[in-house]
């Protein structure tokens, strides 16, 4: 986790996407967004309902929170959601370094997109699974899903059984990238 | 005989609905408790409870156990029960019970229910009646190898279908042979899981048709009218995520021909009540009969606003005894409804279910905007039950206009606390096709490639938000020490270099 600033508002502030495009913000909290060359004001409501928008160029756009743990954020903005990291310059210098530090052959961890009940396992330690495959059968909201493998590989560990129920983001198998 | 009482086998939106004609008609409501939702809305709209959230058996769903119903109805006397859809709405051993007990149940008979459920069945009396149907398996497929057979005769794709199943479960599309024995084994067990009934049967599969549905309303003496069609065509795998009355598909001459089918349908099984007969309907404009779903269906606010009647009331003067008022040729229908589903789902990350709390929820009132919801602030989408948060219906003059307040209603529907496929009714607004009126089932899966629909300074806002939010937290948190010790402030700072 990349350590928080500890600094007063004047300090520059960076949301890092999860496709990895970063925003700069010079001082968040004057509420002003460098736009196409200049500075232009950012106004946040809240109105009689409690509702929180934005008004951005005589717009308004809605806002929601929806997740929020130390510098992770979603925030949905009309509907749509949107996750950041929020870094300071220093954390994200760190975090860069440490991506590239990492070992890009890593194992990579298939997750359980909803909570469910895992109804079949497809494949076996060791197995060869294609990008796309299905791997797992689980069980949720009265659908069997199947459970697909995005990466093509070896897969290194089984950490659920049949019958076995699990939580949303639960680590359900490893593969070992091909 | 007079409705008086009704007990209502159902809970969230559908709930509420029935509980606004039975208060229109001067009939007394009674809902069922749950400990999964002992909070939710309906159960304040209702006029009497029925407490089933003590004592209850684990073993079965408060609302899918039919003694405990049966026996909670004749402990009040109440007159009749409305099962809504789902649950026990298609089970004709309810209807069954009903029927001894002397309550009025609102629907058809168990006879009808069981025939039509029974997709076999179902397919033999189409034939019989002269209804186009679709190749593919006599009755049940015994095993994986018949399965194979089969499909081979009739050609890939095929489709494997649970043969007591409905509303898309139970159903598995097979492209090539080499997935037929996964796919029988996933739709069997499927079957056996959401139906108690393993049986699946194969027919050939279209490959982009349009799936148009009939409304039917039909009484005890013989009497049969269909109220116009309803275009469920925008699915994602088989799950309905808005739908339009009428079709653009349909012109006055094939709606005809369609809705005289679908009335040969009802009459095979002496329907009485409302159902709904599902076509399958190809480029060239031939049609073949699907099922019928011997309920009221989720989206029948679509039928109510074109034809001005209410559906659920005639459900109860029909269950009283009550002729039709009205003729094939009084029915008109005027205008355009486009229904859209407001489900608590990640549009993002494949309509993955999005649990949570729906702290605040508004929509714009409005004369031509209808809203059919079961939550308000505060309401919990929970695991036990569907995704549904609501239903906005817009009705207008012509399907253009019904698009345009469509944006606006969408635009201003807000749900805070949980993710919804909000996103994706602006991303399908946005679609050349879909307002020209040019889909088909695979509108999803071919056409609308990604299925939300963002402006484009969305993403910066919500990074502003998100750097904004931070910084003032730690603005604050400078200031105001959250936590004490002996007396004495600790900064979370402090307070996480403990914890580290």
């Amino acid at each position: 986790m990349a350590r928080a600033a500890k600094t007063k508002q004047s300090t520059k502030l960076i949301a890092l996407s999860a496709t990895n495009k970063a925003y700069e913000f010079k001082k968040p909290l004057e509420k002003k967004i460098k736009y196409q060359g200049k500075e232009v004001d950012i106004r946040l409501h809240e109105d009689p309902k409690g509702f929180s928008y934005i008004v951005w160029k005589n717009k308004k756009y809605m806002l929601d929170v929806i997740e929020k743990k130390q510098n992770r954020y979603t925030i949905v903005v009309n509907g749509v959601w949107h996750s950041f990291t929020v870094e300071t310059p220093v954390s994200l210098k760190r975090k860069r370094y440490l991506e590239n530090q990492a070992d890009s052959s890593a194992a990579v961890s298939i997750e359980a997109p909803m909570p469910g009940k895992i109804i079949d396992i497809l494949v076996e330690e060791g197995a060869e699974v294609k990008e796309g495959e299905p791997i797992i059968i689980l069980e949720a909201m009265k659908m069997q899903n199947e459970i697909i493998s995005h990466i093509a590989g070896i897969v290194k560990s089984i950490s659920v059984k049949k019958n076995e129920s699990v939580m949303k983001d639960d680590v359900l198998m490893e593969i070992q990238k091909a | 005989m007079k409705i008086k009482s009704l007990l209502i086998a159902n809970r969230g939106e559908i709930a509420i609905r029935i509980i606004k004609t039975a208060r229109k008609m001067g009939i007394r409501s009674y809902v069922i408790k749950t400990a999964k939702e002992p909070n939710a809305w309906y159960l304040e709209e209702a006029d009497e409870i029925i407490d089933f959230s003590e004592n209850f058996d684990e073993t079965i769903p408060e609302f899918l156990d039919i003694e405990r119903i049966i026996k909670s109805a004749k402990k009040r006397k109440v007159d009749a029960i409305h099962p809504g859809y789902g649950f026990l709405a298609e089970n004709p051993d309810f209807a069954r019970r009903c029927e001894e007990e002397k309550i009025t149940f609102i629907g058809p008979s168990h006879d009808a229910i069981y025939r039509m459920g029974h997709k076999t069945i179902a397919k033999e009396l189409a034939r019989e009646h002269g209804v186009p149907l679709l190749g593919g398996s006599p009755g049940a497929v015994r095993d994986a190898e018949e399965a194979r057979k089969i499909a081979n005769q009739v050609g890939y794709p095929v489709i494997l279908k649970a043969a007591a199943g409905g509303g898309g479960r139970g159903m598995r599309v097979v492209s090539k042979e080499k997935d037929i024995e996964r796919m029988f084994s996933l739709a069997t067990n499927e079957a056996a899981k959401a139906f108690n009934n393993p049986d699946v049967f194969l027919e050939r599969f279209v490959r982009e048709p349009r799936h148009i549905e009939f409304q039917i309303l039909a009484d005890k003496h013989g009497n049969v009218v269909h109220l116009g069609e309803r275009e469920c065509s925008v699915q994602r795998k088989h799950q309905k995520l808005l739908e339009e009355s009428p079709s653009p598909a349909l012109d006055p001459a094939l709606r005809k021909k369609m809705g005289e089918a679908a009335i040969n349908i009802a009459r095979s099984v002496n329907y009485y009540s409302a159902g709904t007969v599902e076509f399958l309907l190809d480029v060239d404009n031939s049609f073949s009969f699907m099922e019928m779903n011997t309920r009221i269906q989720v989206e029948h606010p679509v039928t109510e606003m074109v034809t001005g009647i209410d559906l659920i009331e005639q459900m109860i003067l029909i269950a009283e005894g009550e002729k039709l008022p009205f003729t094939q040729k009084d029915i008109k229908l005027n205008g355009w409804a486009i229904e859209w589903r407001i489900n608590a789902e990640d549009v993002q990350s494949g309509f993955s279910p999005s649990l949570g709390t729906i702290e605040k929820i508004s929509w714009p009132e409005s004369e031509n905007v209808r809203v059919d919801t079961g939550v308000r602030d505060g309401s919990v989408i929970t695991p036990y039950y569907d995704s549904m948060i609501a239903k906005l219906i817009v009705h207008a003059e012509t399907r253009e206009k019904a698009m345009q307040q469509s944006s606006l209603a969408i635009r201003k529907f807000w749900i805070k606390g949980t993710k919804t496929t909000l996103a994706f009714c602006r991303a399908v607004l946005q679609n050349s096709n879909f307002r020209k009126g040019n889909f088909n089932t695979s509108f999803l899966s071919k056409e609308l490639k990604l299925h939300y629909h963002a402006e484009p300074d969305e993403a910066l806002l919500a990074a502003f938000f998100a750097t904004y939010d931070y910084a003032r937290e730690i603005n604050e948190n400078e200031e105001k020490p959250l936590h004490t010790e002996n007396g004495k402030a600790i900064t979370p700072w402090v307070l996480k270099k403990r914890l580290r």
